[in-house]
């Protein structure tokens, strides 16, 4: 705080706190979305930790005990169906979950928002082309064109990543572009123009600030819809295999127990519930506390 | 005129009074698109051949109702927006030549825009945005945040105040205020003022009058003053010129049009302001409906529509702009006595007494 001041009074100037110091004192009085902030550091945390976390080897299973209830003596979450401790496989399948749900939309966030951005600043007939062409994938519901995707180059975890990823690219273009577009046209725009500003000066300073806001809330709201993408994926047999720890992967060889064990059955998918939950709730709550009116 | 500098010294050009803008045989045309390809047939005939000159150091005021092409005006000036057809030239240049880059004309023609709040960028702290502009002209950041300080406070807002703070923190006066330094940071010859204190309520207003004025004389600047508001035009301009349906009606010396204007356009604009005299009743009958459309504006005189003294001939023949007076000029056939139109005469009449 306290830097070297330039020669004049700039000690003396009165600062407001910028704007995402504001947006954050208003998150902070969301208690639903503080709630899922938690629950998602908390998850982050454990698949960062998984190896100290968890109690056992999520690998490691003995056939005699398999599909143990939750609170068996030194399983507390019970055995799958190959008797490995359910409780290490959550953990350890939250790293996988997680990065799945998370890498698909920054990738997509970096390449849509440049192409949306560039299509909305410019407009014309470039916003034609490049809007007509993202529409080309409009045309297929998300899940079909993950699973043909994933099913065109193979199973496994990097090309689940690119078919994720070429999922989320046209929303996130669309919304780039949108936003742009309505920042374009503001007079502070206008104004830098008039100022006689370049292209790449206007955006770096006037759009970048304005539209990144809405476009990263947007793709917050993606995350939660990558992880169960990817977990149908791999539940398909598409994404994750055997025997990686992933949770929609969990889903699938755990359903053939579903008449002897059902709770069990069920804890993949309360994990999928509750992260996806969580980012949507905190992406509400960003939404609520960025929209700052005058 | 000096063509040797590129810019020459602003003394020079602020007490001769000459020429510095002008503006000739401007046309925009927008297309509208209708249909899938966007087929380009009908267009909103927004600026339709305007011409005119802004001396150094005047104030020339444009008003008109809404729609009537001020604003296109205003952007076309500031090359916001490229013309059809026609130049504006500054000092006798064309701006985008070698003569006179883009980048320089920006400099010395600057624009306040009516929406203080959308014309400042809300995550950027006022100072930041004031000195945007002078960081585009290569003013280091440091000479350029004090510039902008020093503008805070020339304009009326204390620096150690205003400076850090956001736009949303500060009222529409204030805001204003802030819009005028960013303007005046470039150090501008000329400030095209685009409604902008048309939104502010009337102390407010007034206020912001006062300074626009107070500046004019410190730093030498020139001004369009585009406004609806006749009286604040009244206040402020030297020369008004009357835009209607994207052309001009009629241009003069402010009192000379407001007393004794040529038009009947200005009259009808003139008859709806309110008399602060009780015995000077308003006797003129306002103006009805709202102008016609300029995706297909009226043949001759565009204002033969809504005029009380419109003939046969004025939905035929377009009046051109005639002088009545030395420096006033109206584009309306009773003020052309070899037009045929059969008021022309009295009016000539009124003219020579």
């Amino acid at each position: 705080m306290l830097k070297a001041a330039p020669a004049d009074s700039s000690a003396l100037i009165s600062r407001s706190p910028g704007y995402w110091a504001t947006v954050w004192r208003r998150f902070r009085r969301d208690p639903v979305a503080v709630g899922a902030l938690a629950v998602i550091l908390l998850l982050l945390f454990l698949a960062i930790l998984a190896p100290w976390v968890a109690p056992q080897d999520p690998y490691y299973g003995v056939t005699l005990r398999r599909l143990r209830p939750p609170g068996t003596d030194g399983y507390p979450l019970g055995t799958d169906e190959l008797g490995r401790d359910m409780l290490s496989r959550l953990i350890y399948g939250a790293r996988l979950s997680l990065f799945m749900g998370v890498t698909p939309v920054f990738l997509a966030l970096i390449v849509g928002s440049v192409i949306g951005m560039t299509a909305g600043y410019v407009g014309g007939l470039v916003n034609t082309l490049l809007m007509r062409t993202i529409d080309v994938f409009f045309a297929f519901p998300s899940v079909l064109l993950a699973i043909a995707l994933s099913g065109a180059l193979g199973a496994g975890i990097a090309n689940g990543l690119i078919s994720l990823t070429v999922v989320f690219i046209p929303p996130i273009a669309r919304v780039a572009e949108s936003v742009t577009t309505g920042v374009r046209s503001r007079d502070y725009v206008e104004a830098a123009r008039a100022s006689g500003a370049g292209a790449f000066s206007i955006i770096r300073h006037h759009v970048l600030g304005n539209v990144l806001g809405p476009i990263f809330v947007y793709g917050m709201s993606l995350i939660a819809v990558s992880m169960i993408l990817a977990s149908g994926l791999s539940f398909l047999g598409l994404g994750v295999k055997p025997p990686e720890p992933e949770w929609g992967l969990m889903l699938n060889t755990l359903r053939t127990a579903i008449y002897t064990q059902p709770l069990l059955c069920a804890l993949p998918g309360v994990m999928i519930f509750l992260t996806s939950i969580s980012f949507n709730m905190l992406t509400d709550g960003l939404r609520s506390a960025m929209d700052i009116k005058a | 005129m000096p063509a040797d500098t590129a810019m020459p010294a602003p003394a020079a050009e602020i007490n001769s009074g000459h020429r510095l803008l002008e503006v000739t045989s401007l046309v925009k045309h927008f297309p509208i698109k209708s249909g899938l390809f966007g087929r380009a047939g009908a267009v909103v005939r927004a600026v339709d051949g305007v011409s005119f000159a802004v001396d150094a150091g005047e104030t020339l005021g444009i008003v008109g109702e809404s729609g009537c092409g001020k604003s296109t005006t205003a952007r076309l000036i500031m090359h916001l927006i490229a013309p059809d057809s026609g130049s504006v030239r500054l000092f006798g240049k064309a701006a985008g030549t070698l003569d006179l880059p883009m980048k320089t004309y920006r400099s010395r023609v600057q624009m306040v825009f009516q929406d203080s709040y959308a014309s400042l960028n809300p995550r950027m702290t006022i100072e930041d945005s004031i000195a945007y502009g002078p960081m585009v002209h290569g003013v280091g950041s440091g000479e350029a945040i004090r510039r902008a300080r020093q503008l805070l406070d020339r304009v009326g807002l204390d620096p150690a105040r205003f400076a850090g703070r956001y736009p949303h923190e500060l009222s529409g006066g204030q805001r204003q205020r802030v819009n005028i330094a960013r303007a005046l940071a470039l150090e501008p010859r000329m400030l095209l003022l685009d409604e902008a204190v048309s939104a502010l309520d009337k102390s407010v207003e007034a206020q912001v009058l006062n300074l626009l004025l107070d500046l004019k004389e410190e730093f030498g600047l020139t001004y369009i003053f585009i406004s609806h508001d006749l009286e604040v035009v009244r206040f402020m301009a030297d020369r008004v010129m009357v835009m209607y349906l994207g052309r001009v009606a009629e241009i003069g010396p402010t009192e000379a049009l407001y007393t004794d204007c040529r038009h009947p356009y200005t009259q009808a604009l003139l008859g709806s302001l309110l008399s602060m005299d009780p015995d000077r009743r308003t006797e003129t009958a306002p103006l009805a409906g709202d102008p016609p459309n300029p995706i297909d504006p009226p043949s001759g005189c565009r204002f033969h529509t809504r005029c009380a003294f419109a003939e046969a001939m004025c939905s035929s023949r377009t009046p051109a702009l005639e002088a009545t007076n030395p420096g006033h000029e109206a584009a309306c056939h009773m003020t052309d006595l070899a037009s045929g139109h059969s008021k022309a005469r009295q009016h000539s009449q009124e003219a020579a007494r």
